[in-house]
C-alpha cells in the first residue's frame, strides 16, 4: 500500500506532454482509405428504395456496404448476458433515429467518400416521431420497436421489479406521504477525441483493429458476431482513449470499418466528425422518476413506492442492465424496509442511450437526495439529521436483500458536515455505522434485522 | 509552399486550401495537433504560428506560406521538458491527454507574451480550450507553476 497517499507520476504523463501518445487517428498505415456513412435524416421512417450503384461507380471509391454485406446484421451488445439482439448494424427497411447508419463508403479521401455518400439514392416514407416517454403507456403510442413500447424481457415481466416488506402496511402507518417527480435529462459525453477506428486486413487473413473503445472485449465480441468470425482472427489494439466517460462503451465504428476493409481489401479508417459525435453517438439517458415515501412525523421513512421510466432510445443496447443497477440503488444510502419499485426501459425515436459515469445510479442518486431534502422540508426536520437517522448501518439490508457489512453513510455525512462547519447535536455527532440499537431500532426496522429474506431476482412479487 | 516547422524547412505539396492541421498530420506526420472538432471550437489543434497560438484547423496552408510553425514536438523532448510541459506532468494536468497539446501550446504562447501572467490572465489565455477529463483546476495550477518557474 505504498501508493496510498503518495504522489506518483502518471505512467503516461511524459508521453502526453511531449505529444508521443498515439491515439487511433495518429496511427499511419500505407494505403489507408477513409470512411463516410449515409445516415438517416429522419427520426422515424420506412426505407422504400436504396441504390448505391452511382456511389460504387465514382472514381476513388473502393467499397460501399449496406445491410446485405453483413453476415449477421442484427446483434445485441449484451446478448451474452441473456438480453436478446434487436439492433441492425446497418438499417434494412426502416430507420428509428436520426443519424442511424444505412450504408457506408470507403474512398481514397474524406471528400471523395462524402461525394459518394451524396450519390447514394434513397427514398424514405416519414413516420411520426415519438420522444415523450411519459406517453409510452398510452394506447396511441406506436410500436417503434419490434418488442412494443417497453423492453419486455425482465424474467417474465416487462419491467424490473423490486418488492420487499409490506408496502401497504407502511403507507397505512405513515403520518405523511411525500411525493416527488424527478427528470434528469440526456447528456452527451463529448470526448475531445471523436469516435475513431482503423482496420487493417493482414496477409495472414486476420484483421488488426485499432480502436478507441473503452470496452475492448465487448467490441471484439460484437465485431466477431457481426462478421461471424472466430475471435482468434481479430487482433484488437487499444487502451489509449481520448476521453470516454461511458460514451465509448458501445461498439460504434469498428464493425462497419471492418466490413469496408474486407470488401476493399485495404486498410480503412473511420473518424467521426464533431457533428456525428453530437448527433449520433449514444448519450446518457433521460430518466423520469416518480417517488412516494411513507414517512412518520419524527423522520422515519417506512416505505417507498417508485416508478422509473428510462429512455432507451431506439434500441435496447445496455439499458436493461442500467435499469437493474438503478433498481438496486433506489433507496440510495438509506434503509427503507418496505419498497415497491417498477422500472421500465422505454423505446423512443431518440438516439440509443448508454452508460455515463455511474450507469443508472447517478439518476437515482439525484432523485433520492433531492427527495430527502423535500422530506426534511415537509417534516420541518434538519436534512442531515434525517439522513443520519435513516442511514444504512451494519446489518441493514438493501432493496435487493444484500446484508450490509460496512456501509459508509454515517461517517461520510459526519465528515462532510464537519468540513463545512455544519453544526449537529451531540447525539448525531457521536453516531457510527454500528448495528442499530435503542432509539435507532424502532419497531418497523426490527423485522428486517432477522437476516435476509429469500433472494429475489426482481421477477417475483 | 514552404514552412519552417519545429526549426526545419519543409516543402508541402498539399493543395493550398488544405488546413494547416491536415497538412501537419497527414503530409508531415506531425500528430500532436489533434482533430477534435474541425471548426475552431475545442482548441486541440492549437499550434504556434510566428509564436502566436492559432487554431490549425481553421488556417488554410495558403494563409501561412513561409511561416514559422511550432508544435508540441518542437518544445522539449522527454528528457528535456519545457517548464510548461514539466508543470503539466507534475501537476497531473493531462489525464486522457487528447486536449493537452493544445493547452500546452496556448500556455507557452501566453507565458512568452506575459511572463508574469496572473490567474485571471491565465484563464483568459486558455479560454476556448476544452478539457473533458481533468477539469480545469489542475491545468490552471500547472500553468501558474510554470509562470513561477525559471525559464
Amino acid at each position: 500500500m505504498k501508493a496510498v497517499g503518495a504522489r506518483l507520476p502518471r505512467y503516461d504523463g511524459v508521453a502526453h506532454v511531449t505529444g508521443q501518445t498515439q491515439y487511433v487517428d495518429d496511427i499511419r498505415v500505407r494505403g489507408t482509405l477513409w470512411t463516410k456513412a449515409l445516415r438517416s435524416p429522419h427520426p422515424n421512417a420506412a426505407i422504400k428504395r436504396l441504390d448505391t450503384s452511382k456511389a460504387e461507380a465514382l472514381a476513388g471509391v473502393h467499397a460501399v456496404v449496406t445491410h446485405k454485406d453483413v453476415p449477421r446484421n442484427v446483434y445485441g451488445h449484451l446478448e451474452a448476458l441473456g438480453i436478446p439482439a434487436d439492433e441492425p448494424l446497418l438499417a434494412v427497411d426502416e430507420v428509428r433515429y436520426k443519424g442511424q447508419p444505412i450504408a457506408a463508403v470507403a474512398a481514397i479521401d474524406e471528400d471523395t467518400a462524402r461525394d459518394a455518400v451524396d450519390l447514394i439514392e434513397i427514398e424514405y416514407e416519414e413516420r411520426p416521431a415519438f420522444f415523450d416517454i411519459r406517453k409510452a403507456m398510452d394506447p396511441d403510442w406506436p410500436n417503434i420497436h419490434q418488442w412494443g413500447p417497453v423492453y419486455p424481457h425482465f424474467g417474465s415481466y416487462n419491467h424490473r421489479r423490486v418488492r420487499k416488506g409490506d408496502i401497504e402496511a407502511a403507507f397505512e402507518q405513515a403520518d405523511t406521504i411525500v411525493e416527488g417527480v424527478y427528470r434528469p435529462q440526456a447528456i452527451e459525453h463529448c470526448p475531445i477525441e471523436p469516435q475513431t477506428a482503423l482496420v487493417v486486413p493482414e496477409a495472414n487473413g486476420r484483421l488488426t483493429i485499432y480502436s478507441c473503445t473503452q470496452a475492448m472485449y465487448f467490441s471484439m465480441g460484437v465485431v466477431a458476431a457481426h462478421l461471424q468470425w472466430p475471435l482468434n482472427k481479430l487482433k484488437f489494439v487499444g487502451g489509449t482513449v481520448g476521453g470516454g466517460f461511458g460514451g465509448k462503451v458501445d461498439t460504434a465504428s469498428e464493425t462497419i470499418s471492418a466490413l469496408l476493409a474486407l470488401k476493399a481489401k485495404r486498410p480503412v479508417k473511420w473518424r467521426w466528425t464533431r457533428e456525428e459525435e453530437f448527433l449520433v453517438s449514444s448519450t446518457r439517458a433521460p430518466w423520469h422518476m416518480e417517488l412516494a415515501d411513507a414517512v412518520t412525523s419524527d423522520g422515519w421513512i417506512l416505505g417507498r413506492r417508485m416508478t422509473t421510466l428510462h429512455d432507451a432510445g431506439a434500441y435496447a443496447r445496455f439499458s436493461p442492465y442500467g435499469v437493474t443497477k438503478h433498481a438496486f440503488h433506489h433507496t440510495g444510502a438509506y434503509t427503507i424496509p418496505n419498497v415497491h419499485f417498477d422500472g421500465f426501459v422505454v423505446f423512443s425515436n431518440r438516439v440509443p442511450t448508454t452508460a455515463m459515469r455511474g450507469f443508472g445510479v447517478t439518476s437515482v442518486s439525484f432523485a433520492v437526495e433531492t427527495h430527502m431534502n423535500r422530506i426534511a422540508e415537509v417534516l420541518g426536520i434538519d436534512p442531515l439529521q434525517l439522513r443520519l437517522k435513516n442511514a444504512n448501518r451494519i446489518g441493514d439490508t438493501t432493496p435487493n436483500r444484500v446484508v450490509l457489512k460496512d456501509p459508509s453513510t454515517v461517517p461520510v455525512v459526519l465528515a462532510a458536515a464537519d468540513r463545512v462547519g455544519y453544526d449537529l447535536p451531540d447525539e448525531y455527532k457521536s453516531m457510527t455505522n454500528e448495528r442499530r440499537t435503542g432509539d435507532l431500532l424502532p419497531e418497523h426496522l426490527v423485522a428486517q434485522l432477522g437476516g435476509p429474506e429469500p433472494a429475489s431476482n426482481g421477477g417475483g412479487r | 509552399m514552404r514552412l519552417t516547422v519545429n526549426g526545419e524547412q519543409r516543402d508541402l505539396h498539399s493543395p493550398p486550401l488544405t488546413s494547416l492541421l491536415a497538412a501537419l498530420r497527414e503530409e508531415l506526420d506531425i500528430t500532436s495537433p489533434k482533430a477534435g472538432c474541425h471548426q475552431g471550437g475545442c482548441g486541440a489543434c492549437t499550434v504556434l504560428v510566428e509564436g502566436e497560438a492559432r487554431r490549425s484547423c481553421l488556417l488554410p496552408l495558403a494563409a501561412v506560406d513561409g511561416a514559422t510553425i511550432t508544435t508540441l514536438e518542437g518544445l522539449g523532448a522527454a528528457d528535456d521538458l519545457s517548464p510548461v510541459q514539466a508543470a503539466f506532468d507534475e501537476h497531473y494536468a493531462a489525464q486522457c491527454g487528447f486536449c493537452t497539446s493544445g493547452f500546452i501550446m496556448a500556455a507557452t504562447a501566453l507565458i512568452d507574451r506575459t511572463p508574469k501572467a496572473n490567474r485571471e490572465e491565465i484563464l483568459a489565455g486558455l479560454s476556448g480550450h476544452v478539457c473533458r477529463c481533468t477539469g480545469y483546476i489542475k491545468i490552471v495550477s500547472a500553468v501558474e507553476a510554470a509562470v513561477g518557474s525559471p525559464a
